[in-house]
């Protein structure tokens, strides 16, 4: 493992840093023991404050402005209907009971899983990939910055033009059965968006478009950070390209893209509009995910507490991913 | 000897060319057909068999839009919002990944959890109790209600990715800093963040994304004309009966240029920071 | 690059932002101070009245056309001022939810006649009824009226009625001499037109906006005089629903639907014929202009929908309205009535039925476009011979009937169910809503 032959590379390079930079250091003087002591005390107590006082603008506003609307949410769910009713009782976990006796509500959970596994795989071996392509030392800067520019081309347009690009394309009489009539792959136009066997996949397949610029982009960020030794003494030790990116690569990377599958997951899960403006549900019930479900519950037979119910039971599903999450962070030593 | 470096490296180049080729029809290819099809009369952006330059081209979308002040004002306003959100979840989103990265402190797992869960609640069952605090926050149809929002919506993804980014940097860092006496802000600015340049733009950019493309919370907390962004100014285009598809195509071409050239102007940063800038070039 | 230089001009860059940010901000109030913090309408002089109107009517008419009527109006009510709220289509029933909710709602609002038992239930709607006795109007120059329980709602201020579209050049080459007028020819003529790409009837039934089950499926039901309800209630078992069902069932099988029905949304609907890859559809009279702009060699007609052969009756069209309601918790009722009255008054109401290409919702204004244009006067012919048909209007959680039926009849059309099970099935899905 190429790991523990790299630390002493790294504090090569990372002790020396202040002298190299030229930065003014000035030598003080030793001050009398007794000042230092005191001196010790005051600033460790300012350093055990120091992280509250980091995290204390976050948590102000998320306090204020999330967790006051999610515990609103969450009371919603425990009354009969609201918003829509002049008044309401409190029923307790019966809109929970509601939710989980419906059908429907399995079917979107398993295309939910369904959609968010093959977006969120697809996103980070594309993202991957480009990121890696973008990063290779083989092609001129300016080469680089131009395909840059056209990767990430996905991430500039809202939802709904999106939406309704690729419903052009994928239309039966788009551009891309007419393509595929053309070359020959296909003899007849296939009903991309229409079709219970194709919906899902369609549906996927626009999300990895649309998101995995997310992925490339953090990668590519994440690959700056990897010092260039590391694969010196790779190729040193006769490692080939490939070997390099699973034995240095990819173990470098590791915080940034469990941190990244975690988010996408939550994300990808929570995505509606997409969804919603390809297919709206269908066909039948063939793109079903649980955001379509809870909205129809909210906007379409207006019961706002199974849909705060609803809203609820993905919360939970979530933060059982975010636990375990964070129960694995550690910072590298 | 056997193959030279260089002709390995020239056989590498090409695959890696193709390699991005192939994935630029994938990744452009969509933007590429909406891009001709802002140049196309409604009516034949649905003919069969399609054609890119169709009898109809014309810049008439483009000009619909570049002489209304209403939809000049709609990108205005984007731009404004995003880029106040980007400098503001950054500075926010440093200060606290620094926090969950470097200290151990109570209610910290806690407090990281929750940050990560209010991202899991589904926005639309958050609409209206949300829309109600802001209403009785006078927050409504303000820049400020808007920036706020979409603070708290982007904040879960910045301090998550700062604090990965974070944890990729040794403590030996911090130590070295810390011997020579600096304070923990101090480490910070002056040590972490620089290195961190490439990381702070990504999420930056992507902060940009989030704010630049949401309509929903747009839509609910804008009342008037004056305050809404571009992504209403594309719906108001998709009507109850039929939809101005060249200029909607035209409406998303036109806002995202700009956002393009800014990308371009930070691209740089990618690379930039301690680890090539101190290397052997 | 320096690393110091970088740091320096990252916090730089920070700190400008954010008080860029802040000096935005506190420039953003002066736009709408006086109308950020007050909820519905609120007084910008001492005496004046701001009503509130939010709508999606002003984009899809000529610019500045309503902006105009709204000065009429003030210019005819010194002291009234109307403030036009513009929003997409799609989102607004859920802002109106939202508004209501949160006590932001506008004065007046339009209305799709789909969310009014809704929104009554919620008691954001205001009692027009009460306020037309209280200002004496009289009634009888409504075409309509959306009641709940026998109180007023919802008036329609203009009508979209769908008639049937037939493209002349597709049919008569296909040695179809006219338009069909009962199912029979319907079918011969779908049939006879479809091949090579091209389909003889286009059905919209995406499950995102399902109104294709109102005007393109139900239609067909209540152009032969027929019902989906008895008495109020759920009765969609009926012969009638059964044989109209079915007579689209066979034309599914048949091959004469074009492909990608089950998305496909009304705006595709018209891009398939206007591109002439559909021979026939059923669509909103405004169309007949958007047409004739983006295809002007389509040779087109316009006709009464097919009825059962021998079908005599009246016959039902289907029709989707541009509705107006007051929020319950104006300020302004009176007032807001007065701009209601406005709209429906003969001479504004036949100005904007003929800039929306629609009919009108006062019986006696007949819209300009109707004289002299040999199409628009037939929908006319057709519009005055027959009735207005939607019973979707007034019943509760009306969209999702239509979806719940929708997704019945998708199941219905891939095979996976007999029309009974699916007429049951749809039947139980409605009552369970009632």
């Amino acid at each position: 493992m190429l790991a523990p032959r790299a630390r002493p590379l790294l504090t090569t390079f990372f002790s020396t840093p202040r002298s190299r930079k030229g930065d003014t250091m000035t030598q003080v003087a030793t001050p009398a023991p007794r000042v230092i002591e005191s001196r010790a005390r005051r600033s460790r107590f300012f350093e055990k404050l120091a992280p509250y006082g980091f995290v204390a603008p976050v948590s102000a506003l998320i306090l204020v402005l999330m967790i006051i609307p999610i515990a609103i949410v969450i009371g919603f769910s425990t009354f009969d209907n609201v918003i829509m009713t002049p008044e309401s009782n409190f029923t307790g976990l019966q809109n929970y009971v509601t939710i989980l006796n419906d059908g429907t509500f399995y079917i979107a959970a398993r295309n939910s899983l369904f959609f968010t596994l093959g977006s969120v795989a697809a996103h980070l071996v594309i993202g991957l990939a480009f990121a890696t392509m973008l990063n290779t030392r083989l092609l001129s800067p300016l080469i680089k910055a131009i395909f840059r520019a056209l990767f990430i081309l996905p991430w500039l347009f809202t939802v709904a033009i999106i939406a309704v690009l690729w419903r052009m394309l994928l239309n039966p009489n788009g551009i891309i059965n007419y393509l595929l009539i053309s070359s020959g792959v296909i003899d007849v136009g296939v009903e991309w968006l229409s079709s219970r066997d194709t919906a899902l996949l369609a549906v996927t397949f626009i999300n990895v478009w649309a998101g995995y610029p997310f992925f490339m982009v953090s990668l590519l960020a994440g690959l700056q950070g990897i010092p260039r030794d590391l694969y010196e003494a790779a190729t040193v030790d006769g490692a080939g390209p490939w070997q390099q990116f699973w034995n240095v690569t990819l173990p470098q990377l590791r915080p940034i893209i469990l941190s990244m599958v975690i988010l996408d997951m939550i994300w990808t899960s929570q995505q509606f509009a997409l969804i919603w403006l390809t297919t709206g549900g269908g066909p039948i019930n063939s793109t079903e995910m649980l955001p379509t479900y809870t909205y129809k519950l909210a906007f379409s037979t207006y019961e706002f507490g199974l849909a705060s119910a609803s809203a609820v039971i993905i919360l939970l599903l979530s933060m059982v991913l975010a636990f375990f999450y964070v129960r694995h962070q550690k910072v590298r030593d | 000897m056997g193959v030279t470096r260089k002709a390995r490296d020239a056989r590498a180049r090409v695959w890696v060319l193709a390699g991005l080729v192939a994935g630029t029809i994938f990744a452009a290819f969509p933007v590429f057909w909406m891009l001709s099809s802002s140049f196309k009369k409604n009516s034949e952006i649905f003919a069969y068999p399609p054609q890119i330059i169709t009898e109809g081209f014309s810049f008439e979308p483009y000009l619909v839009i570049l002489t209304d002040p209403v939809k000049l004002r709609f990108f205005g306003n984007s731009y404004l919002v995003a880029l106040s959100v980007t400098a503001l979840t950054l500075l926010v989103a440093t200060l606290a990944a620094y926090a969950f990265s470097r200290y151990r402190f109570a209610g910290g797992k806690t407090l990281n959890l929750i940050i990560l869960s209010v991202q899991a609640v589904p926005p639309i069952t958050l609409l209206v109790p949300f829309f109600s605090l802001m209403v009785t926050l006078r927050l409504y149809n303000t820049y400020q209600g808007l920036i706020l929002t979409y603070m708290v919506f982007t904040l879960p993804y910045a301090i998550i990715m700062m604090t990965a980014y974070f944890n990729t940097l040794p403590r030996e860092l911090d130590e070295a800093a810390k011997i020579d006496g600096a304070g923990p802000l101090k480490v910070l600015t002056r040590i972490l963040v620089p290195i961190s340049i490439p990381g702070m733009v990504s999420v930056g950019t992507y902060t940009f994304m989030i704010a630049w493309n949401e309509f929903l919370f747009a839509l609910t907390l804008t009342r008037t004309e004056d305050m809404r962004t571009v992504p209403i100014g594309i719906q108001l285009l998709m009507g109850q009966h039929s939809y101005e598809w060249n200029e909607m195509m035209a409406m998303s071409i036109l806002g995202s240029l700009p956002v393009l050239l800014l990308f371009l102007f930070f691209q740089r940063y990618f690379i930039g920071g301690l680890t090539s800038g101190s290397l052997k070039t | 690059m320096n690393t110091k230089a970088l740091r320096s001009r990252g916090r730089l860059a920070l700190l400008s932002s954010v008080a860029f940010m802040f000096a935005a901000a506190g420039c953003a109030p002066a736009a709408d101070t006086g109308t950020a913090t007050d909820t519905g309408s609120e007084s910008a002089s001492a005496d004046e009245v701001v009503l509130e109107f939010a709508q999606w009517w002003e984009p899809e008419l000529p610019e500045g056309a309503f902006r105009g009527l709204m000065d009429e109006f003030e210019a005819a009510n010194p002291g009234i001022k109307v403030e036009l709220l513009s929003g997409p289509y799609s989102s607004t029933k859920e802002q109106v939810v939202a508004g209501a909710a949160a006590g932001t709602m506008s004065d007046v609002v339009g209305l799709d006649g789909a969310w009014v038992s809704d929104f009554v239930k919620q008691g954001s709607l205001a009692d027009l009824s009460a306020l037309m006795d209280s200002s004496s109007y009289d009634q009888a120059q409504l075409a309509s009226q959306i009641q709940i329980d026998g109180s007023t709602f919802m008036v329609p201020v203009v009508n979209f009625v769908y008639p049937l579209y037939t493209n002349d050049d597709l049919l008569s080459a296909a040695g179809v001499a006219a338009p069909p007028t009962n199912r029979t020819e319907f079918e011969a003529a779908a049939s006879a037109v479809s091949g090579d790409g091209v389909s003889g009837w286009a059905l919209p039934l995406s499950l995102e906006a399902p109104n294709g089950i109102q005007n393109d499926v139900m239609s067909w039901v209540w152009a032969s005089g027929g019902s989906m309800l008895k008495d109020g209630q759920p009765d969609v078992t009926n012969a009638e629903v059964t044989s109209a069902i079915e007579f689209i069932k066979g034309m599914w099988d048949g091959g004469s639907i074009a492909p990608g029905s089950f998305t496909m949304k009304e705006q595709d609907k018209l891009e398939e014929f206007t591109n002439g890859r559909a021979a026939m559809v059923i669509s909103s009279l405004s169309h007949i202009n958007l047409i004739r702009e983006s295809n002007p060699d389509l040779n087109f007609s316009i006709s009464a929908l097919p009825s059962v052969d021998g079908y005599s009756g009246k016959r039902g069209i289907p029709y989707a309205s541009w509705g107006i309601g007051v929020a319950e918790n104006s300020e302004n009722k009176d007032e807001a009535w007065k701009l209601v009255s406005f709209l429906m008054s003969e001479s504004t109401n036949q100005k904007l039925s003929s800039i929306a290409n629609a009919f009108p919702g006062n019986t006696t204004a007949v819209p300009d476009f109707v004289q002299g244009d040999e199409l628009f006067g037939k929908a006319f012919e057709i519009y005055q011979s027959g009735f207005p048909a939607n019973e979707f209007v007034g019943l509760p959680v009306a969209e999702e009937l239509m979806r719940l039926f929708d997704e019945q009849f998708q199941l219905y059309l891939e095979g996976d169910s007999t029309v009974d099970e699916m007429l049951t099935a749809a039947q139980e899905a409605w009552v369970a809503k009632f």
